[in-house]
């Protein structure tokens, strides 16, 4: 089985280093956990029309050690519900890294994106080659390799099915 | 080849049982899966074994061990509810249950899981401050779920950042202020997927309390975890502490480390780390004066025995300031008790603290909630918009003493010359 191919416009750029999630919903919309809910919130205080300007297959793109702080589901599931399909980031906090990677989430490391991207540059992802590429503008850079049980999450959907389908080879 | 004590205890830990480099992936058993019960973790985990894998029974009861110490005392039915279902899986499995013995990273090394040697999981990344006993302790968040439904988890070894710390720390000059400090010099990122080694001369003079703090606010360096290797100490703790045998690991002379750093104590002074950033770290004299109406000294990070003596040592003789809503938890009953036994909390509540039993429950604004406008200053483990309370409330993280100085004056004060007048 091989990760989704994805390609996609780059949404919105967060150009903050240790860039805190939650404010993406909000702080006090933190405790939601309906998605329509949470994707009526999402970037409203970064761009009003973003609902309306985003597409299923969008990415965002954040800075380094995007997921600083104390961040919650809430604003990756808002983000999700609107059609964003993934992260690319300078690099990640580590506990949201192991959260959304959890969630089946990709999130992809790659060190100098913010360099090479604009936001609405249309991008692909192309694991076989492990690069990101800008179509709109040119250039690529490598992304961070997974570990095994990373790509694992990855491709099966998330923890629950990943485990799923490791108990089920016999791995306990 | 020389090894960190990260990659002795995760190689102990693997199936390999020998030490491991940093990038190896590996199969580990934890020592121990300790976990508490909140909306959305521990009550998921079991609905998730149970219909997700149809596993009704943990397989070792003994490795696994469970805290209410969140929502304590209950103040809603559900809330009730949620603390049923844990003790009720717990007695289905024989498995471990502190409730309301305190919160429970400290409970856990009272109660003896912090092993010398040991590896150990959670879900929430303040386990880290079992490190201060040697134990590799890691918040794997809801990775967790894992140790619950197989014997080993999944584990990439971590690289190793190592920090020496030299020099003395002056009077009122606290652990938490090394811990700020370190994320001040190092960096919010310096640490990322790494774990943060601990050691140096000065590290000998920082109590155990004082490691079990720095140690526990580890993630804000990015880091996995953090870890002293065990001196003489620890390891006496451990005995009295820990049932069973133990072989305590050590890194290696020529071990390898992703970065090496020396930090001299020598000139620091009290710190706030100011809202809404965990990583926003300034000398406290920077923002002395400013008018603070609420104070908390508790939580996993502070609110053990010296931070309690300090806050005391400040208070003696001494009344809070008119209005002024101080409250006091210690980390543990155990530690509340001793307290009690040395008079401490009697010098607190004569000078106008509020002193409660143990509890998670005033870090994260759920009692003692703060409405907007409002600002405290805090031990509590974390400063974020809406931490305590309104989105539009404020918290100076600082040291013990420095919330009891700052609760006399209703305004950031900085502790030492308090302490200078007692003789402290």
């Amino acid at each position: 089985m091989s990760l989704t191919p994805l390609r996609g416009r780059v949404a919105y750029v967060f150009e903050e280093a240790d860039f805190d999630v939650d404010q993406i919903v909000g702080v006090e919309n933190i405790r939601l956990t309906d998605p329509d809910a949470l994707a009526a919130c999402a970037m409203r205080r970064f761009d009003p029309g973003f609902a309306e300007k985003v597409a299923p297959g969008d990415v965002i793109v954040g800075a380094e050690n995007f997921g600083y702080g104390h961040p919650h589901f809430a604003p990756m599931i808002g983000l999700r519900r609107l059609g964003v399909r993934a992260v690319i980031a300078d690099s990640f906090a580590t506990g949201y890294w192991r959260e959304e990677i959890a969630e089946g989430f990709p999130q992809i490391a790659c060190p100098g994106i913010t360099g090479l991207v604009q936001r609405w540059d249309e991008i692909e992802i192309d694991w076989a080659a492990a690069e990101v590429r800008n179509l709109s503008r040119g250039g690529a850079l490598a992304i961070a390799p997974y570990s095994t049980a990373e790509r694992g999450m990855l491709q099966a959907g998330g923890l629950i099915p990943y485990l799923r389908e490791k108990l089920a080879a016999g791995s306990g | 080849m020389g090894y960190t004590i990260a990659e002795k205890i995760m190689g102990r830990a693997s199936r390999a049982g020998v030490p491991v480099p940093a990038g190896a992936e590996v199969e580990v058993k934890p020592d121990y899966v300790l976990g508490y019960d909140f909306p959305g973790y521990l009550d998921l985990i079991f609905k998730q074994m149970k219909e997700e894998f149809g596993i009704e029974r943990v397989a070792e009861p003994e490795r696994y061990a469970l805290f209410i110490d969140h929502m304590v005392p209950a103040n809603t039915p559900d809330e009730e509810e949620l603390h049923i279902v844990t003790r009720t899986w717990c007695a289905e499995n024989s498995v471990k249950l502190h409730e309301r013995e305190g919160i429970g990273h400290q409970v856990a090394a009272e109660a003896g899981y912090a092993v010398p040697g040991g590896f150990v999981v959670h879900f929430d990344g303040h386990i880290a401050q079992l490190g201060a006993f040697g134990t590799l302790a890691i918040g794997i968040h809801t990775q967790l779920l894992e140790a619950f439904v197989r014997e080993r988890i999944d584990f990439t070894v971590p690289e190793t950042t190592r920090v020496d710390l030299t020099g003395r720390l002056a009077p009122g000059v606290m652990a938490r202020d090394v811990f700020h400090h370190l994320v001040r010099v190092l960096g919010p990122r310096s640490c990322r997927f790494q774990v943060l080694e601990l050691g140096g001369p000065a590290l000998g003079d920082i109590s155990l309390e004082g490691r079990q703090t720095i140690t526990g606010l580890a993630m804000f360096t990015g880091a996995l975890t953090a870890i002293c290797n065990p001196d003489r100490l620890a390891l006496d703790y451990a005995r009295d502490h820990v049932t069973g045998p133990f072989e305590p690991q050590v890194s290696d002379a020529d071990a390898t480390y992703a970065a090496l750093h020396e930090v001299d104590l020598t000139d620091l002074a009290p710190i706030v780390v100011v809202p809404p950033n965990p990583a926003a770290t300034a000398d406290l004299a920077d923002h002395a004066g400013l008018e603070v109406q609420a104070g908390y000294l508790g939580s996993c990070a502070s609110g053990r025995l010296e931070d309690l003596r300090a806050a005391a040592a400040v208070l003696k003789g001494r009344r809070v300031a008119p209005g002024f809503q101080l409250h006091v938890v210690p980390t543990s009953q155990a530690i509340m008790a001793d307290a009690a036994r040395e008079g401490l909390l009697t010098t607190l509540i004569e000078a106008g603290a509020f002193v409660t039993s143990s509890s998670c429950d005033y870090c994260y604004g759920r009692i003692a909630t703060m409405t907007a406008g409002q600002r405290a200053v805090s031990t509590g483990t974390l400063n974020v918009t809406g931490r305590m309370g309104s989105p539009d409330s404020e918290i100076y993280l600082c040291n013990a003493a420095a919330v009891a100085a700052s609760a006399l004056e209703g305004r950031i004060a900085d502790p030492r010359p308090y302490l200078a007048e007692t003789g402290q």
